[in-house]
This record gives C-alpha cells, structure tokens and sequence, in this order.
C-alpha cells in the first residue's frame, strides 16, 4: 500500500493550533519583563521638518522607562528592502538600494513616518505617554503625483535621484531606456511598426493603491540580552535577510543577531524585507536585558507599511485583420511614495509580466516612478502583475470585439507556449498548460451559452462575461537569487527534524514541505517535524516572496531527505553486507534485500545504534555503525518555471446604482502538480478576492494635505463574505513542469490576475463601457453611464 | 482610575480581578489573564477577529458574540465567556471547528478564532442557515486568505454534522 501524501486532501499540519487560537503570533507574546515600545508617528502632516521634541511631560506618565528621539538611536540609515540581499553588487549599483531610512526622523516624508518612540511598563502607560510628547513641526509642500514630482523646482527627496525619478529602466540593463524585443523581421520596436496594422487599440489606465490587510498587525519582541546578542521576534516574511539587515544597522555579527519568526498572520509581500523591526531593535538596546515589545495599531499598520504601486499606465497594441498580433508598446509611471523602498521593482514587473504572454512580433514598454509624500510602496501580491492583466487583458479583449474575433480562441492561438521566452528574456518555458485552462474553464463556466444569453439585454441591470489570461513565475531566479539551505537531523528513533527558514504566511507552506519529505522518505508524516524561521538553527533563506517556497525551497527539502535515505542505505548495506541499489525501504522503515525479505534491517535500529553506539560485552565488538545521520542541501535554483492561468467571471451591473455584483468566478491554474490542492485552491480563492478589491473597490485615499482618508476596515471597503461569489478553482495538472520539484509550479501569486482583467471584461461586456480606472467603483460607473449617455430600461 | 473588582468566567474557569474602568474585554484577556486566543485587529469592532461568546439570557440560544475591543469589562461582571479554546469539551474541537481543520477552512489563523466563534453562534441560531444566510451572517468577521470559500464549505460541513447528531 502506498503512503505516498503528496496530492492528498489532508487537514494542514497547523490546523489544531489555528483553530483553538493557541498558535502564538508575534503580538501574543509574553516575556518575563517585558517592557512596551511605541512608536510615536507624525499623524498630522505628510511632509514636515521636526524643529523640537519635548519629552518632559511624557516622561512624568508613570511606568514610562525611556524616551527615544532621532539622535537617540543608530544614525546608520537603511532601507527595508532586501535588494541587496538578492542581486549582483553590480546590479544594485544598476537597480539602487538608497539606504536612507533612519530608526527615527528628523524629515518626515509621509504621514506615519516614524518620529521618536517610549519605552513604558505597560502598553497604555507607552501611549499615554506617546500623547504627551510635544513636537514641533515645520510643515512642507506636499508632492502627491508623479507630475508634481518631476516638475523643476520640486522638493528633492534624495540627492541620488535627481528630478525625483525614483526609479526607470536603466540604459546599462535595458537599451532605450525599454524592456522587450525587437520585430525579428525590420527590427522596429513597438509601436515604429503602427504603420503595418489594421486595428490599434490603447487606453490610458490608472492603477490604485491597494493595501494588503493582512489580519495580524505588524508586531515584534526584541531583547538585547546580557552576552550582547539581540533577539527579534518578528511577523517578517523574509526572517533570514531581516537578520543580515538588522546585522548590518546594529552593527552586530550575525551570531550575535538572531531573528525569529513567529506564526505569520498573512503577508501578502508586506512583511517582505523589514518594517518595525529597526524600531524594536532600537527600543531593546536602549534598555538592555529587558525585552521590548512593539505592535502595530491598525491605523498604525495601514499608514506605515508599504502598499501596491499605483500610477499611470498606458498602452497601446497593433494587430493585422486576421487577428496576427504586430505590437504592444507600452508605460507605467508609478508613484512611488516617501522612500526607495522596491527601487523600480514593480514597475519592471509589470513590464515583465506582457514579455512573458503573447507572440507580438514586438514588444516594448518602458517604466517609471516618482517620489511623492505617500506611504512608500513595496512588494504586494502579483508584483506588477495586477496592474498588468487590468490594462493588458482589457485592451486585448476590446481588440477582439473590434476584430469580430473570438476573444477565448484569440487567446489560445497567440499566448507563448513551451520554447518561447517567459517574464525574463532568455528563459523559455519549459511546460504549458494554458490552452487546458481555458477549455476547462470556458466549459465549467458555460461561456458560449453565457455569451449567447447575454447577447441581448433589457433592463436595468445588467449582466456580462469576461475573460483574462496570466502567466507568472515561481520563484524569480535568474534575476534574483532563489536559496534555500535544509537541514535533514535524523533523530535516534528514526523520526526527522527538518531545519529549514521557510515562511509558511498561511498560505500552507510547512503542509506541503512536510509532504514531499513524507513522499522522498516513503514514510509517515507524523514522522517529520520542521522546524523554521530560528536564525539560530536554520541555514539562509531568502524568505517567501515570488511564489517561491514550493519551487524553490520544496527541492532544498526534498534533496536533504535524499541524503537521509541514501545513508540509511548505506549504512544498511554495509550491515546487511547487500548492494545499495538491490535494498528497499518499506514505509514501516524496514530495509530488506529486494525479493529477500529475510534479509533485512530495521532502519530504527540503524539510527539508534549510530547514537548509542555500543561495544558488546561479550564479543567485543561495537554493534552497528557509530554518527547520527544528517542530510544537508544547500539548493539554488535553476529555472523559474511560470505557471498560467485562464479566468472567466460573470457580473451583473446595476445601472441605477452603479453597484457591481460578481456572480461566478471559475479561475482554472496551470499548477503542474499540486502537493497540496487545498492550498493550492485556498491561493486561488483567497487570491480572487484581493483581485476583486483592486479591480472594484480597493484603493487607498488622500486628502490634498496628504493625510489617508481610509486608513481602516469601514471605509477601505474589501469585499466580505457575502460580495464574493463561490469561486470555482480548477487545478490543471495536465502539464507538470520537468524542471520543477514534482512537477508543481507556483500558485501564491497568480490567484490575483484572472479576477481583475476578467471581471474589468465582464463590466464593459454588461453595459458596453470600458473602465481605464481601477478600482471601477459605483461611482466610476454612474459617472462612465452618464458620458456615454446610454439609457438602461 | 477606578478600579472594579469583576469575577468573569472564561471557558469554565473563574477569574475574580480587578479592572480598569475603561479597559475592554479584549486588553483584560490578553494583558491581564493572558488568554491571547482572542485577536487584536482592528481595535474598533470592524474585523471581528477578538469575537467572542458572552450569555445572556434574552438570546433564544441563552448567549451571544460580542466584540471583545467594543465591550468594556467592568460592565461584564458574572459574565460567562467563552473563546475559541472553550467551544469543545475538554479543549477538545466542537464540530465547526473540525469541519474548518476537514476542510482547510483555515489560513494564516489569525481571523480563524472568531471566526469558529462566529460560525458556531450562527448554526446554534439558525441550524438550516442557508448559504446567503451563513455569508451574511460572517460579514462582521474579516479574512483577508481565503476569499471565504472554504470557510463556508466548512461552515455547511459542520451544518451537516450537527443535524446528523440532532437526528
């Protein structure tokens, strides 16, 4: 009987401890002396100079330990992200890591910029007396696009980015300034080959600032302990860079650095890199030996953590009668925020993410981003990717109702497939499993009887059907380093205890590592225990980003099991005095000379007598072999293996209130192999409705001073549990990867992009207009019907 | 500050303590008796991840889920409360949290403990909820993972269960 779990439907490892709430987040710890941190914040102004803090009132609150202001902490700036950490030195210098965040600020460039902080008894004596600080501000024009950015005689943000261009494709990596290729034929770029199309389709989009909401607030303990170390336990997703970057601002060794991570209340690319963890650091050294504890207050966590880039983004593409694709040319100018927090990332992403779709004869989009006096922006949930199924996927199907063509058949003849390049110039794909998407998805979604039915409409609501494509990646080697290092202890009763500093936000990543150690071993999953996210125990990590931990962390897990097992046979072989490739191992771990079943070992005893390695007292000799097995891998990855994915969805458009009503969304993946379908289908659930918040409700607003006007769960209007259709997810298995680990491709990411370019369709498709904002609000449709002057009745 | 000498009983077990006047339920059972089941995540009542049951007597089923930031603990004297980790017997799992291990109804886990609070409330109230009426019936209690469909599926595996058992 095969114990094989890989592929099976179990309940998740973390389950138990979820369910009763034992399972302890960062904000749920309790240490002995533990002290409270807060971080007081310039709430009043998004851009101002700190002329004066006052701490004497502050310090009179009973319980109040400390006051910290900027001249009270490191002045070594730095920044939260992790670029350095994943690129090249010489690509840094390229991409641009500015390393000029500081603990506490004397210039503060967003609302939630971080001022000063007190250290207290208690977490309200800490807010009391965080009211009382008095702070005198000399208030600054505020910046709040990018043209107002880039306009002469602008507020300079850094000295290193001249004009406030925070970021833009760089000549050195990219010629023109551009990303993509060249026609093979005439060597035109873009849209220089105009003049050879029947049809060109553009639109100028905007793209919203959408926040991640992940339910647990940022939260850390830090201690500075009395052998000099500094311990972080923090809500990161990304546990061992945080480690080198706390290292570095503290100017400690990394062993006298530890960072641990807590059980992760959902990440979404937020805790990517480092956010309070600088602050809670600087609280611990201020009053060494006694542990600090800094947690976010709602508000807190909306107004000072990155969000997705917004911006501008216009494209424009070109096709001959026949449908035959001739070019898309394309930019996305972002706003990047207060900081270089993500350089350019996104932006490039975005740009990444059209290479990788469709056979234009050419491609060419360019990018950019400004500083403005915003939250910074950083990585969230797609990476650019969002912004482009909005704009790409939208414009291709308005070509298509041009053309007279079959949007579903355009797709399955013009998306590249197995041999072309992927995201990534000079990457191909190694497997495709689109075309069964989108079979699989238009039947279970009945899109031509749909499409039929809604062909003729009356009435004041209205329905719609739309589609959108995606690709996207798993993992984001070659451009950024993919590392994970595994550690396989092989305990005396033949248990295992994997090492490894993988991120598990949620989304049932120690599930699945669990499981393909089950399946490489043969044996049960209670058998294996990983323990992760402890610097002190566990080998680097790049951490959870880019759909990364089954691809790239998965065959870490998998090879160190391999090293385990092929020990265990050694060592059998030597005892048995057999050939390694004549034993097998059954899955109650009896190792026996294949077709001798006489002939065999427990592997139990193999383990024990390598611990307790005995000589007999009889005859002399020792009994077994003496060491206690480990398996160790240090893994790089050696492709990116993108995934696709096809989604349809269907709306109803009240036209009287401008409400959108998602109806059916079926949202089919091109997973390879799915380790574990629950989780898979929870990323794509979960997935669809961050997708349906960006493309009808989600966006972050200001006031003309700069200050959020939605920093919370009423009026930042995600969509509940009654807004969001029953999302039909099929796990397309009919195309497993031959590079990656068991075949499966990423999931974590790619759940996002159908929803927002499908559902974006089926508006336009219910009441015959195209919305270029996103989110498209009620508003936004009351507005769109009022101008096109169309009646509903 | 005042301080209200309160006995609170939270998953059978008595805690006679003295509280401020102006805390919550919620920073009672975290920072006071440590009980840090119930979640902080909004601090307003707009997530409902610190949903917790409190009786009373006026509610058919003799209790009912109140947010623990919006109720003030002075005025819950002789209350009985009950989280997450009281909802089984013997910190065992009732049927709605069972159904939610079954069917992978769970994420990152932070909206999870209020949300089998939630869930639970809703089927003692109304053991043939339809779907729109376990959808509605969740719209206080916010998760950002699942986009909901597992949790309902969870919640009608339970529904299931527990007619099963009446039957």
């Amino acid at each position: 009987m095969s114990t094989s779990v890989v592929g099976k439907r179990i309940p998740k490892i973390d389950s138990k401890e979820k369910v009763l709430g034992t399972a302890e987040y960062a904000g749920d710890m309790r240490m002995k002396g533990m002290l409270y941190g807060k971080v007081v914040r310039c709430m009043e102004y998004a851009h101002a100079r700190v002329k004066s803090i006052d701490f004497k009132e502050a310090l009179k609150v009973p319980g109040v330990v400390k006051c910290l202001g900027p001249d009270d902490v490191t002045q070594k700036g730095y920044n939260t992200t992790i670029m350095k950490l994943l690129v090249p030195e010489e690509f840094c210098e390229v991409f641009g890591e500015i390393a000029e965040m500081y603990v506490f600020n004397k210039h503060v460039k967003y609302q939630g910029d971080a001022v000063c902080g007190v250290i207290a008894e208690t977490e309200e004596a800490a807010e009391r007396a965080a009211a009382k600080i008095k702070i005198k501000y000399e208030p600054l024009p505020v910046v709040m696009t990018a043209e107002e950015s880039k306009k002469p005689g602008t507020f300079q943000f850094t000295k290193l980015k001249p004009g406030n261009l925070a970021g833009e494709f760089d000549e050195r990596v990219f010629p023109g300034k551009a990303y993509g290729w060249p026609d093979a034929e005439t060597g035109k770029m873009g849209d220089d080959l105009a003049d050879e199309c029947d049809l060109i389709v553009e639109g100028n989009f905007q793209v919203p600032k959408q926040k991640q909401c992940q339910m647990e607030n940022h939260a850390y303990v830090a201690l500075y302990d009395d052998r000099d170390k500094l311990h972080c336990w923090t809500s990161t997703q990304m546990p061992k860079p945080v480690q080198v970057l706390l290292a570095e601002l503290f100017e400690l060794p990394m062993s006298r650095m530890r960072v641990i991570q807590t059980v992760v209340g959902g990440g979404f690319g937020v805790r990517l890199g480092m956010i309070g963890e600088p602050h809670a650091c600087a609280m611990a050294m201020a009053v060494p030996g006694r542990p600090v504890k800094v947690e976010f207050l709602r508000e807190e966590d909306w107004l000072a953590s990155e969000t997705r880039f917004p911006g501008k983004y216009d494209m424009k593409m070109g096709f001959k009668k026949d449908g035959t694709p001739v070019f898309v040319e394309a930019n996305f100018c972002a706003e990047k925020g207060g900081y270089y927090t993500h350089g350019n990332g996104p932006v490039f992403c975005a740009a990444a993410f059209v290479h990788g779709m469709y056979k234009w004869r050419s491609m060419r989009q360019r990018g950019q981003s400004y500083f403005t006096n915003v939250v910074p922006t950083g990585a969230y949930r797609g990476y650019g990717n969002p912004q482009t199924s909005f704009v790409q996927e939208q414009l291709i199907e308005e070509a298509c109702y041009k053309l007279g063509l079959d949007p579903v058949e355009w797709r399955k003849k013009w998306h590249k497939s197995v041999g072309d390049e992927t995201w990534l110039k000079g990457v191909t794909y190694a497997s495709d499993g689109l075309d069964d998407c989108i079979d699989q998805a238009t039947k279970a979604f009945k899109w031509y009887e749909k499409k039929k039915k809604y062909a003729k409409q009356k009435g004041k609501k209205r329905r719609g059907i739309g589609m959108a494509v995606m690709n996207h990646t798993s993992g984001a080697w070659p451009m950024l380093l993919e590392h994970t290092v595994c550690t396989a202890k092989l305990n005396e009763d033949c248990t295992v205890e994997l090492m490894a500093s993988i991120s598990d936000l949620g989304t049932g990543g120690h599930t699945a590592m669990t499981q393909m150690a089950a399946d490489t071993l043969g044996w049960p999953m209670e058998d294996i225990h990983l323990k992760s996210g402890d610097s002190d125990i566990c080998g680097f990590d790049i951490g959870a980003h880019a759909s990364r931990t089954v691809y790239c962390a998965g065959p870490a897990i998998i090879e160190a099991c391999e090293s385990v097992k092929k020990q265990l046979l050694e060592r059998a072989a030597q005892l048995l005095e057999a050939r390694v490739e004549d034993l097998e191992m059954n899955s109650k771990k009896v190792i026996s000379v294949k077709g001798n079943p006489n002939k065999s070992i427990d592997a139990r005893d193999i383990t024990k007598q390598g611990v307790y390695n005995f000589f007999d007292p009889v005859s002399g000799k020792q009994i077994g072999i003496p060491g206690q097995i480990q398996g160790y891998s240090s893994f790089l990855a050696n492709h990116c293996s993108p995934p696709f994915g096809a989604c349809l969805s269907e709306v109803e458009v009240d036209t009287e209130t401008g409400q959108v009503n998602v109806l059916e969304l079926v949202n089919a993946h091109d997973i390879g192999r799915a380790i574990h379908p629950p989780s898979v289908e929870g990323q794509l659930e979960g997935g669809a409705q961050q997708g349906l918040g960006f493309v009808v409700s989600e966006d972050i607003y200001y006031d003309e001073k700069g200050l959020c006007l939605n920093n919370d769960f009423t009026d930042y209007k995600m969509p509940g549990p009654a807004d969001m259709p029953q999302a039909k997810i099929l796990l397309v298995e009919s195309a497993p990867d031959p590079i990656a680990p068991m075949g499966a491709k990423s999931c974590g990411e790619s759940a996002l992009m159908g929803p927002i370019g499908s559902v974006a369709n089926a508006i336009a498709d219910a009441i015959g207009i195209r919305f270029y904002e996103a989110p498209i609000t009620p508003e936004r449709i009351l507005k769109g019907i009022k101008e096109s002057g169309k009646i509903f009745q | 500050m005042s301080k209200h000498p309160i006995t609170l009983t939270i998953n059978d077990q008595e805690y006679s303590i003295y509280v401020d006047g102006h805390h919550t339920l919620l920073q009672v059972m975290r920072d006071q008796l440590n009980l840090t089941e119930v979640k902080y995540g909004c601090g307003r009542g707009e997530c409902g991840a610190c949903s917790v049951f409190v009786d009373d007597q006026k509610e058919s089923t003799g209790r009912k889920v109140v947010d623990a930031c919006l109720a003030l603990a002075a005025t819950l004297d002789g209350k009985k409360i009950t989280t997450s980790r009281g909802l089984g017997k013997d910190g065992q799992l009732n049927e709605v949290q069972q159904a939610f291990v079954e069917e992978s109804g769970i994420q990152c886990g932070f909206c999870t403990p209020g949300m089998v609070v939630k869930s639970t409330a809703l089927l003692e109230k109304n053991p043939k909820a339809t779907e729109d009426e376990i959808r509605f019936g969740l719209e206080g209690n916010i998760c950002r993972c699942t986009g909901y469909v597992k949790i309902v599926d969870s919640v009608k595996k339970a529904q299931k269960v527990m007619s099963k058992k009446r039957k």
